[in-house]
């Protein structure tokens, strides 16, 4: 029986609802998705009582599926004004599904606006609010840190605990503020970066929600022996393609540095150029050769049941852990972006955005935009971390910075500032490989690299090939990425899997056959990818509601203008094209009887 | 005609021994090749795994049968992915 945890923080109450019938078929984004859809009015101040955060494992989360523990977290975004879905790896999406929560639904806001609150699930399913006023202000690390010694006092915690943390930039209310999960090692340091969630969580008044799940099992099936062979077949798929089976578990996903440097995708000093002269000082295999000299970590799963294992801890010069990864998006961001070439470098500034809480690739961008603006150099590295240390003190300097690119291009008069529905692109410029800048513009969810990775086709080979450098085809292979990747989020599956499922038909297949064996009812493509569909048709709807028209859905005029090197091209995506990518919405709304909310 | 050669992650191993004036960066060097040298004849010269691969000369996907011209940076690389 999966239920509804339903907080009110107005009066600190805590209830608990059966799922909805009508939500039955829902999980992770599509069910984040729902309730924002029809509960959070779209012209709602995004910090204000009427938002709500929700937070949901998906379908097959708390399985013993591969890669199914991603959590959605979900909320009118205080960075780009629509909805918002940004689903994080960590241990505690499997925890809330094996204590049979589908969702927890975070409203209104305390009358103390100073109060900071835990809220904790217990295995026996009961839940309570304690006041936490020690944990203000408290860095990620140090809130974990200081959680963890006092419910060790109470001899709660174990490795079956999960904490999900606000950060002092939360706190601040920055509209680059993400939110941490603990990974299997208790770490703070898997974040669903992107959008704001952070401040919407600290507006509510919470800081950390602990989840004790020690002797919790799998959630059950309706098939056991069904989904067993099915997610022996997926698991064997995944082992089986060389990216998923090799190439991500030997170097991580910074593997990707010098491909998307070497097709000449790689934005640098804030999307000016395209390949960075010092990408060997941060590339893939340099983190690995530093990590390995050093004794770190170098392959690990961020969740129980990976069996990608991208994961890895960078380490300082002796040794001790400093931070996650780094991850390609954040060592491009706070790397290449900044004309940054030096690892140890890159690592402190990510450490630094991940214990303030705020996601690395808005502030890799912003600083981008920042040096642009001449306030400081671009490759000066301590004058990044000094402007990140802005936002911890929370100057108001540091408020401009943390509150995003787009601020801050404002704030300084940059005439280039990267963004799309007030969210800074990702580490491929979409210039040079046109499908990504399809779905940076058209995306619910603002410039998103992984709401329709059209890397895979065209860079990486992967599910065919479709030129980069050209129009034709992109919007094509955008839409049929954002409608399964849209599906993917709502199964609580890691997306990497696509790089097999695009590959190897049997994967796919594998994914409706756990579907089916979970659920009792038959899921087939038709049912996956019309999830997708609702899903994404829920958020255009969404999103019109708070005012979005088919002028947000474009790049930066620049985009189109300045011609980038090494291949001197621009985007050339046409307008219609775009326009296409979201012609399947009227048909699904009406189907799901829905219209624009708030109209 | 003189050529750069890129070879990235596990393939990095199959780069050409050269002297240190040869050696453009960590993964990359330059070397001098006959007129009409394919892309695939690099591959076979030098010991390349005959497994899946991304190819590209100057930053553009490249076929097996493209012939190598004066001041070509060839890259190759096993398949990759992230994000």
């Amino acid at each position: 029986m999966r239920t509804i945890l339903r907080v009110n923080m107005s009066d600190l109450s805590i209830t608990k609802e059966p799922l909805s019938d009508k939500w039955a078929g829902y999980g992770g984004r599509a069910l984040t998705d729902a309730v924002v859809f029809t509960e959070v009015p779209p012209d709602a101040d995004p910090l204000g009582p009427d938002n709500k955060l929700v937070i949901a494992p998906g379908l097959l989360g708390g399985t013993t599926g591969p890669n199914t523990g991603r959590l959605s977290f979900g909320a009118k975004s205080p960075l780009t004004g629509g909805i918002k879905e940004s689903n994080s790896g960590g241990t505690a999406a499997h925890a809330l599904a094996r204590l049979g929560v589908a969702a927890i639904i975070i409203e209104g806001e305390p009358e103390d606006k100073l109060g900071r609150y835990v809220l904790r699930l217990f295995p026996d399913g009961h839940a309570d609010i304690v006041h936490r006023h020690d944990l203000t202000g408290l860095g990620i690390y140090e809130t974990a840190a200081v959680a963890k010694g006092i419910e060790a006092a109470e001899h709660r915690m174990s490795e079956k605990t999960s904490f999900i943390i606000a950060g002092p930039a939360g706190e601040m209310g920055m509209k680059a503020a993400g939110i941490a999960v603990t990974d299997p090692a208790g770490h703070p340091n898997r974040f669903a970066g992107r959008g704001g969630l952070g401040a919407v969580m600290a507006s509510k008044g919470l800081k950390l929600i602990a989840i004790f799940y020690e002797g919790l099992g799998a959630t059950e099936h309706a098939d056991k022996e069904a989904f067993n062979a099915a997610s022996k077949k997926f698991g064997a798929a995944l082992k089986e393609h060389a990216v998923t089976g090799q190439g991500l578990p030997t170097y991580g996903t910074n593997i990707l540095a010098n491909i998307i440097n070497e097709a000449g995708g790689y934005p640098t000093n804030n999307f000016a150029l395209g390949r960075f002269e010092g990408v060997d000082g941060i590339s893939g295999e340099t983190m690995r050769e530093i990590t390995l000299e050093r004794g770190g970590n170098v392959k690990h799963g961020c969740h129980a049941g990976c069996v990608i294992q991208c994961s890895r801890y960078y380490v300082d010069k002796d040794g001790h852990y400093k931070t996650k990864g780094s991850e390609y998006e954040s060592v491009w961001s706070l790397g290449a972006n900044c004309g940054i070439s030096d690892m140890d470098a890159v690592a402190d500034l990510d450490r630094e955005c991940g214990d303030l809480g705020l996601d690395t690739i808005e502030m890799g961008v912003t600083l981008g935009v920042y040096m642009d603006s001449g306030k400081i150099a671009f490759g000066d590295a301590d004058a990044a971390m000094a402007a990140l240390k802005e936002c911890r003190k929370g100057s108001e300097l540091g408020k401009i910075l943390g509150d995003g690119a787009e601020a801050t291009g404002k704030a300084f008069g940059v005439a280039r500032i990267p963004v799309v529905k007030h969210q800074g692109l990702p580490a491929y410029d979409p210039r040079p490989i046109q499908g990504i800048g399809v779905t940076y513009a058209t995306s619910t969810q603002g410039a998103d690299h992984t709401a329709g990775y059209t890397i895979t086709a065209n860079v990486l080979g992967v599910g065919g090939t479709v030129d980069p450098l050209k129009p034709e085809g992109q919007a094509e292979l955008s839409q049929g990425l954002q409608i399964a990747t849209a599906m993917l989020d709502s199964l609580g599956l890691c997306i990497f899997v696509a790089f097999a499922v695009l590959d190897i038909p049997a994967a796919f297949d594998a994914i409706g056959e756990m579907m089916t064996a979970h659920t009792g009812k038959t899921w087939g493509a038709d049912e996956l990818m019309g999830l997708g569909k609702e899903v994404l048709t829920m958020e255009r709807l969404y999103n019109e509601g708070a005012g979005f028209t088919a002028a947000d859905d474009r790049l930066p005029a620049f985009f189109y203008e300045d011609k980038l090197p090494p291949h001197d091209v621009v985007f050339t995506v046409t307008d219609e094209e775009l326009d296409s990518v979201h012609s399947f919405v009227p048909e699904t709304a009406a189907a799901m009887g829905i219209t624009v909310p708030g109209k | 005609m003189r050529v750069q050669l890129a070879f990235f992650a596990s393939l990095s191993q199959y780069l050409p021994e050269t002297g240190s004036e040869d050696r453009v960066s960590a993964h990359t060097r330059a070397m001098d090749l006959p007129d009409g040298t394919t892309v695939g004849q690099v591959i076979t010269l030098t010991g390349l795994p005959d497994e899946p691969r991304i190819v590209f000369v100057n930053g553009r996907h490249a076929p097996d049968d493209q012939v190598l011209t004066e001041g070509d940076r060839l890259a190759v690389f096993p398949p990759v992915a992230g994000g």
